[in-house]
C-alpha cells in the first residue's frame, strides 16, 4: 500500500513538471499550428546551462529559473523573428523540417561545446527526502513541481487575464478572425513562441536536478511531451496538463511494479493508443474545417 | 554553349536518361578501373545507401508530402531481420534480403493504418517515436536481440583481397533498382493519386482516391527498399547494436538528402545523397571528427529549408523555365478552342442504361431523408428532405448561408451527417468514406476550383479513380488507355491542346472545365456542380450549359447550385428552395418562381406584396444574386 502512495505522489511530481515542459509546446502548436521539434533541444541547452553556472558558481539550480526564463524568452523571440518567422505561410512539414534542423543544431553545438557526456546537477538537497507517513518525498522532486506548479499558474494569469494572452487565444481560435479585429498575426505568434519558449527555462533548470542528461537527450524528451500533448489534444493547455498528469503516473507506476527500462516506452505506447481510438486526443476538439480558409 | 544551356540540354528529354546512364556506367567501371581506391569506394557505398534511402523516403515525404523524420528505422529493421537470422542459422546474412523488406514493409504497414487514417500531424510525431521505441525495444528484448551487447552477424566469405567491392555492386545495384521503382510508382496512376493527396487531400477524397489506402502503401513502399538494403547493411557493419542500427543522424541525413536535392523530383534524393556524403565525409577529415558533424547537417538542414526550400533540381529547372519562357510566347487562353465544336464521345457507360429505361418509375437516384448537421449551435443542415431522378438536372437555390454547400459535403461525405439518411442508387452511403461514394458514381465540382495547381491539366484528369481496384491502381497514368481517356475527356471540355500545362496557369473558367472533364473521368451517374457558371464569362457559360445539357442527354444527372437564377429557370427542372437550413419549396421553374415562401427567404418578410399574383412584378432576374 505504502508503495502504491509512494508511486501516485511521485507520478504527481513528475506529472507537474512534464505539465510544464509540455504546456509551453502545446501552446506554440495551438498558436502557430508548428510542431517544435527543437523544444526538446532547448530543454536539454538550459539544462546544460544551468548545470555550468551551478557547477561554476554554486548558485542553487531550480533558483536559477529565474534567470533562465527570461533568457529563453528572449532566444524564443530571436528564433521566432530570425528564423521560423520566414517561413511562415509554407506548409507545415517544412516547419516541422525546420524546427528539426533547429534542435539538430542545438545538440551539435552542444556536442561541440560541451562534449557528449552525462550530466547532473547535484546541489546539497540532491539526495535527501521529506518523509511523511512513511513516505519519501525527494526534495528535488517536491521543489521541482512547486516551480512548474507557480509558473504554470502565472503562464494561466497571463493567459486569462490579460489583454496579450486573450490575442494569443483569439489567434489559436481563429487567426483570420483575429486579424480582423486588430490584432497582428506576427506579432502574436513571436508573444506566444518566446512564451513557450520561456517554460523552457524552468523545465531546463528542474531537468538539469531531476535528470542526468547529454546532448541527445532532447530526443527522449521532445517524445515524451509530443506524447502529452497527442494524449491531451494538440494545442489544449488543459488537455497538457491531464496528459502530463496521467503519463506522469503512468511512468512511476510501470517503473514500480513492472521494471524502469520499460517506463519509457509507455508514452510510445500511449500515443500509439490515442491515435489508434481518439485521433484528436482526450480535449481536442475537431472545428469546422470547411470555412476556415 | 552556356553552363545553363548546357545544363538544360543534359536534363531535359532523352539526354535527360542519358546523364545518369553514363553515370552509371562510370559508377560501374570505377572499382574495375582503381581496385585499390579503397577508402573512396567505401564512401562512394555509402553515398549508394544514402541515395537509396532518401528516393525511398521520397515516395511518402516527397510525392505523398507526409514528412517522416525517423526513416531510418526500417534500416534498423532490415539490418536486425538479417543479423540475427544469419547468426541464428549461420548462413550468409543476403538470404534474408527478402525477409528484411518484409519486415519493413509489415511494420510501415501497420503503423500506417494506425496514424494515416487520420490527417495532419501525427505521422511526423509516429515517425520519430517509432525509432526511438526500436532503441528502447531491441534493447530490453535482450533475449533475442542480445540488448545492447549487440549482433555478430557473419563474416563475408569472399576473398579479403576484394575487400568491400561486392559490397559495393550491392549498393549500386539496389540504388539502381530503388530508383527504377520510384520512377514506376511516379508513372502510375497510384503516383498521381499521391501528388493529389500532397497538393489537396479532401479533393483527392473527392475524385475517388481512398487516401488512406494509398497513404499506407506509400509508407509501406518507402520502407520496403530501406529494409532490403538494411540485410546488406547488417553484412557489410558485421556488428549490430542498438543505438547504431537505429541512428538518428542516419534520418537526418537522409531527410536533408532529399531536400536538398528535390522533394518530391525522381533524381534530385539521388543527387542529395551524393552530396550529403561526400560533404559529411570531408567535415569529418578536416572539420574535427564525428561531433562538428551533427552541427553541420543541423545547419545545413535549416539553411536548406530557409533558402533552397524546393531543392537543387526543381530551383534549376524552373530558371530554365523561366528562359524558356522568355524566349518563346506561350498561348494560353485559346477562347476560340474552348468555344468551338467538340468531340462528342460516350463520356459514361454506366449512366446509359438508366436514361434508356423511358417512363420508369424505380427510385430517384438521390434521395436525402432529414439530413441535419450543425456546427455548435448554428443548424446548418436542419432536417432536409430531397431526391433527385434520374436523368434530371435538378437545381438547389437559396440564400447565401442556408446550407447548400454543406448539403454538398454531406452527401459527397467531405462532413460526416449529424443525423438522417442519404440513399444514392439504392445504396445507403452515409456512412461511407468519400473515395467509396465516387466510386458509386457520384461526382462534385467545387465552388472555388480546386485542381491540383502544380500538376499538369492532364495529370489532373488522370488523377481521379472510378473504381477501388488495386489493377487500377498500378495502371500508367502518362501513357496508355488512362491518359486516352483523359485526353478525350479534355477535347470533350474544349481543352485538349492545354494537356502539358500546368493546372494554376489556366484561366478560372477553364479550371472550371477542366474539374468537370475531371468528374467525367469518374465515369459519374451524377455530378453535384457548386456555381458551375460562377465568376467565368457569357461565353463559357454558354459552353457550359451545352456540355451539361449534352452529359444529361448521356444520361447524367445533374444535382446544381447556382445563384444564376435565369440560368437555373433555363436549365433546371425541378428546382428546390433551401433556405434556413431546410427545404421550403421544391417543384418545377414556374412554380417555384411564384411561392410566396421562396420570395420571402430571398428578399425578407417585409418585402413580400400583398397581391400574391407577383409574375410582372418579380422578373426571375431580379433573384439573382452573386456570391458564396
Amino acid at each position: 500500500m505504502t508503495q502504491l502512495v509512494q508511486a501516485l505522489v511521485l507520478g504527481l511530481l513528475i506529472g507537474g513538471v512534464y505539465a510544464l515542459m509540455a504546456s509551453g509546446l502545446t501552446l506554440i502548436f495551438g498558436v502557430m499550428n508548428i510542431i517544435n521539434v527543437a523544444h526538446g533541444a532547448l530543454l536539454i541547452l538550459v539544462a546544460f546551462l544551468t548545470w555550468k553556472t551551478w557547477s561554476v558558481t554554486g548558485i542553487d539550480p531550480i533558483l536559477l529559473a529565474v534567470v533562465m526564463t527570461p533568457l529563453m524568452f528572449g532566444v524564443g523571440w530571436l528564433l521566432y523573428k530570425g528564423v521560423l518567422s520566414r517561413i511562415s505561410g509554407s506548409s507545415p512539414g517544412m516547419s516541422v523540417l525546420l524546427t528539426f534542423g533547429i534542435a539538430i543544431t542545438i545538440e551539435g553545438i552542444l556536442n561541440v561545446t560541451a562534449g557528449n557526456k552525462f550530466r547532473s546537477a547535484t546541489p546539497s538537497y540532491f539526495s535527501q527526502s521529506f518523509r511523511i507517513l512513511g513516505i519519501s518525498l525527494p526534495k528535488a522532486q517536491v521543489y521541482g513541481c512547486i516551480a512548474a506548479v507557480l509558473v504554470l499558474g502565472l503562464l494561466y494569469v497571463v493567459l486569462a487575464k490579460t489583454w496579450t494572452g486573450r490575442a494569443i487565444r483569439a489567434t489559436a481560435q481563429n487567426p483570420s478572425g483575429a486579424a480582423l479585429i486588430g490584432i497582428q498575426a506576427s506579432g502574436v505568434a513571436a508573444l506566444a513562441f518566446a512564451i513557450g519558449t520561456a517554460t523552457t527555462g524552468v523545465g531546463g533548470s528542474v531537468l538539469s536536478v531531476l535528470y542526468p542528461f547529454f546532448p541527445a537527450s532532447h530526443y527522449d524528451w521532445i517524445s515524451r511531451l509530443l506524447g502529452i500533448i497527442v494524449l491531451g489534444g494538440m494545442g489544449s493547455l488543459a488537455g497538457a496538463l491531464v496528459g502530463a498528469i496521467v503519463l506522469g503516473l503512468a511512468e512511476t507506476l510501470t517503473a514500480t511494479y513492472v521494471s524502469l527500462q520499460w517506463s519509457t516506452l509507455i508514452f510510445y505506447a500511449v500515443i500509439m493508443i490515442v491515435l489508434l481510438f481518439r485521433p484528436q486526443g482526450l480535449f481536442g476538439s475537431r472545428l469546422r474545417q470547411d470555412v476556415m480558409a | 554553349m552556356t553552363t545553363l544551356g548546357r545544363i538544360r540540354a543534359l536534363t531535359s528529354g532523352r539526354s535527360g536518361r542519358l546523364v545518369p546512364l553514363l553515370l552509371f556506367v562510370v559508377l560501374v567501371g570505377y572499382p574495375v578501373v582503381f581496385p585499390f581506391a579503397i577508402y573512396e569506394q567505401g564512401v562512394l557505398l555509402l553515398a549508394f545507401l544514402l541515395a537509396l534511402m532518401a528516393v525511398s523516403w521520397n515516395i511518402v515525404s516527397g510525392f505523398a508530402g507526409y514528412v517522416s523524420l525517423g526513416h531510418s528505422v526500417f534500416l534498423g529493421l532490415g539490418a536486425y531481420t538479417g543479423g540475427l537470422l544469419a547468426e541464428h542459422f549461420q548462413v550468409n546474412p543476403l538470404w534474408f534480403m527478402p525477409v528484411g523488406g518484409l519486415v519493413a514493409f509489415v511494420a510501415a504497414t501497420l503503423v500506417g493504418m494506425v496514424v494515416l487514417r487520420a490527417r495532419g500531424h501525427a505521422f511526423v510525431i509516429i515517425t520519430i517515436a517509432l525509432l526511438l521505441a526500436m532503441q528502447v525495444l531491441v534493447n530490453n528484448f535482450s533475449q533475442v536481440t542480445h540488448g545492447s551487447n549487440g549482433v555478430n552477424v557473419p563474416l563475408p566469405t569472399w576473398s579479403s583481397d576484394y575487400q568491400n567491392m561486392p559490397f559495393y555492386y550491392m549498393f549500386l545495384a539496389l540504388l539502381a533498382a530503388t530508383v527504377g521503382f520510384a520512377a514506376w510508382v511516379r508513372r502510375t496512376k497510384f503516383g498521381t493519386g499521391l501528388l493529389a493527396i500532397r497538393e489537396d487531400e479532401d479533393k483527392a477524397a473527392a475524385i475517388g482516391v481512398n487516401t488512406t489506402r494509398y497513404k499506407v502503401l506509400a509508407y509501406a513502399a518507402s520502407a520496403v527498399p530501406i529494409g532490403v538494403a538494411g540485410v546488406v547493411y547488417a553484412y557489410f557493419l558485421s556488428f549490430l547494436n542498438p543505438i547504431g542500427a537505429f541512428s538518428l543522424l542516419t534520418s537526418v541525413t537522409i531527410v536533408l538528402s532529399a531536400l536538398l536535392g528535390g522533394r518530391g523530383t525522381l533524381w534530385g534524393p539521388v543527387l542529395g545523397g551524393f552530396v550529403v556524403t561526400i560533404v559529411t565525409e570531408v567535415a569529418n577529415v578536416y572539420g574535427g571528427g564525428t561531433d562538428s558533424r551533427l552541427l553541420v547537417l543541423g545547419l545545413a538542414l535549416v539553411l536548406v529549408v530557409l533558402f533552397l526550400p524546393r531543392g537543387v533540381l526543381p530551383a534549376i529547372s524552373a530558371r530554365l523555365a523561366r528562359r524558356r519562357a522568355a524566349a518563346q510566347t506561350v498561348e494560353y487562353t485559346d477562347q476560340a478552342g474552348v468555344a468551338s465544336a467538340r468531340t462528342p464521345i460516350v463520356v459514361s457507360p454506366r449512366s446509359a442504361p438508366a436514361a434508356q429505361t423511358p417512363g420508369r418509375t424505380a427510385a430517384p437516384l438521390l434521395e436525402i431523408r432529414g439530413a441535419a448537421r450543425s456546427f455548435g449551435g448554428l443548424r446548418a443542415v436542419d432536417g432536409v428532405d430531397l431526391t433527385v431522378e434520374a436523368g434530371s438536372i435538378t437545381a438547389l437555390i437559396g440564400p447565401n448561408g442556408s446550407g447548400k454547400t454543406t448539403l454538398f459535403n454531406l452527401v459527397t461525405g467531405a462532413m460526416s451527417l449529424g443525423s438522417g439518411e442519404i440513399w444514392f442508387d439504392g445504396t445507403r452511403i452515409d456512412q461511407l468514406p468519400p473515395w467509396e461514394r465516387a466510386h458509386l458514381g457520384l461526382g462534385r465540382t467545387f465552388q472555388i476550383t480546386r485542381l491540383f495547381k502544380s500538376m499538369t491539366v492532364l495529370e489532373n484528369v488522370v488523377a481521379p479513380l472510378p473504381t477501388a481496384g488495386w489493377g487500377l491502381m498500378a495502371k500508367d497514368a502518362v501513357s496508355g488507355h488512362e491518359a486516352e481517356r483523359a485526353r478525350e475527356l479534355l477535347d470533350f471540355v474544349g481543352l485538349g491542346r492545354f494537356g502539358a500545362q500546368q493546372a494554376g496557369s489556366l484561366s478560372y473558367g477553364q479550371q472550371k472545365l477542366v474539374e468537370l472533364a475531371q468528374v467525367l473521368m469518374l465515369e459519374p451517374k451524377m455530378i453535384l456542380l457548386d456555381e458551375p457558371a460562377g465568376g467565368i464569362n457569357p461565353t463559357l457559360i454558354n459552353r457550359m450549359v451545352e456540355i451539361i445539357r449534352d452529359l444529361n442527354r448521356q444520361g447524367i444527372a445533374f444535382l446544381v447550385v447556382e445563384h444564376n437564377i435565369p440560368l437555373v429557370l433555363d436549365l433546371c427542372d425541378p428546382v428546390a428552395v433551401l433556405s434556413r437550413g431546410q427545404v421550403i419549396a421544391q417543384g418545377p421553374p414556374s412554380i417555384v418562381r411564384a411561392d410566396p415562401a421562396v420570395l420571402e427567404a430571398y428578399l425578407g418578410p417585409e418585402w413580400l406584396p400583398a397581391d400574391p399574383v407577383p409574375g410582372p412584378v418579380l422578373k426571375p432576374a431580379d433573384l439573382s444574386v452573386k456570391g458564396g
